[in-house]
């Protein structure tokens, strides 16, 4: 497991708005945490694939996409905070995240 | 040096009108809404798609998609973005026929309205079809899980693969929804049934199409003024006749987009261009980023 600090957290978070920003088109001002991802910025999930993918790269994670879904099934995703939650957990856990 | 370094991506139905609109300038509006009152006034049909009754609404919701494209193609032409092939997802190959000079418009738009001679004849028979879209699992994945769930693929099959995360299934209602399911348990990330009552790109959408596949085979068509890939088979069609085989069998056998754009990439394509509005063909393609660039209307 990858320790998470108060700093890769933050950069995470900021990762995932300036993603959702250029994506969606909208002002990362216009983003808090809770937006919901789909009904207030208009994102979709082939999007939120290629965050994790994104994410996959940037810290060098192997980590398959099946394992986050099925963790998904145990945790929906409704606000921009469970998004950043999650990846933080894709980064913490990796593909250990389907037993949490 | 190939001679192919610029291909136009066309859409298939499955975006509403209102989305379209929402993506395009002001001008592309204008545009769209004359293309749309001529063609509309011409099949008959209500310019307030609601009014439309039930298979004509579907038909007129389609029709949308093919203008939205036409509006896209000639903006990119406009701006001097000429291609040097072409290539069509699903009713994108109408719509590719269309803008390429292979048929005209009008006869691009009765293609569409003879989708209700299918959505008849099945209506007729009490069949229940369906399609639906997994995210996150690749073809590969999906029908491991077809055999491991022992569905019969007399009864689902995928009817698109689209890239290694978005892949499109067709069957049996029934099928349709247990085989979303297992998905769904087995990880992918989101599964969207489409519930339109249709198996487009399965063998059983057939014994319903005759009228499609004949009205396909008995209008005009040119050489396309660039050439189109094949989605089925991958191949160069330069000609009339080939687009007009494209056509008969488009909704009648399963797509491999992912292979046809993979053929591109190896033909020596860099740039691509997505011709939808709302930038859908790049959301479910996937290219070698280090190679090529998917490129939306709105970044020319």
């Amino acid at each position: 497991m990858r320790e998470m600090t108060d700093a890769i957290r933050q950069e995470i978070q900021d990762m995932i708005f300036d993603y959702y920003a250029d994506e969606c088109e909208i002002d990362k001002d216009e983003i808090t945490m809770e937006s919901n991802p789909q009904e207030d910025l208009g994102s979709d999930s082939l999007m939120f694939v290629e965050l994790i993918e994104m994410t996959a790269e940037k810290y060098d994670l192997d980590v398959k996409l099946q394992s986050i879904g099925k963790y998904m099934l145990k945790s929906p995703m409704n606000t921009m905070k469970d998004v950043v939650d999650m990846i933080c957990k894709v980064y913490q856990y990796g593909n250990d995240i389907v037993n949490l | 040096m190939s001679n192919f370094k610029r291909a136009f991506l066309f859409n298939g139905i499955g975006t509403k009108p209102e989305k379209l609109l929402r993506a395009m300038t002001p001008a592309m509006v204008e545009k769209y809404r004359s293309y749309q009152h001529d063609g509309f006034v011409r099949l008959g049909l209500s310019e307030n798609i609601s009014e439309n009754a039930s298979m004509d609404k579907i038909a007129a919701e389609w029709l949308s998609s093919l203008i939205s494209d036409r509006v896209i193609f000639e903006y990119y032409i406009e701006k001097g973005i000429i291609p040097d092939i072409g290539m069509g997802h699903s009713s994108g190959i109408v719509s590719v026929s269309a803008c390429f000079g292979s048929v005209s418009h009008e006869f691009a738009h009765e293609i569409i309205m003879m989708n209700r001679a299918t959505m008849r004849s099945l209506e007729k028979s009490g069949e229940k079809q369906d399609m639906g879209t997994i995210i996150g699992l690749s073809i590969d994945d999906v029908n491991e899980l077809i055999a491991e769930n022992n569905f019969s693929t007399d009864d689902v099959i995928v009817g698109s693969a689209n890239s290694r995360i978005c892949t499109m299934i067709s069957g049996k209602e029934e099928t349709v929804e247990q085989l979303l399911l297992a998905a769904q348990e087995a990880g992918a990330i989101k599964v969207i049934p489409f519930r339109i009552g249709l198996a487009y790109h399965h063998p059983m959408i057939r014994k319903h199409s005759d009228e499609y596949v004949q009205f396909c085979g008995g209008g005009e068509y040119h050489d396309p003024k660039y050439p189109v890939l094949s989605i089925f088979d991958q191949r160069i069609m330069t000609t009339g006749a080939d687009l007009m085989l494209e056509n008969q069998i488009n909704i009648l056998n399963p797509i491999r987009w992912d292979i046809a754009l993979k053929h591109l990439e190896e033909m020596g394509v860099t740039e691509f261009f997505d011709v939808s509005a709302n930038g859908a063909v790049g959301k479910f393609s996937r290219i070698n980023k280090r190679k090529g660039r998917i490129y939306t209307f709105d970044e020319v």
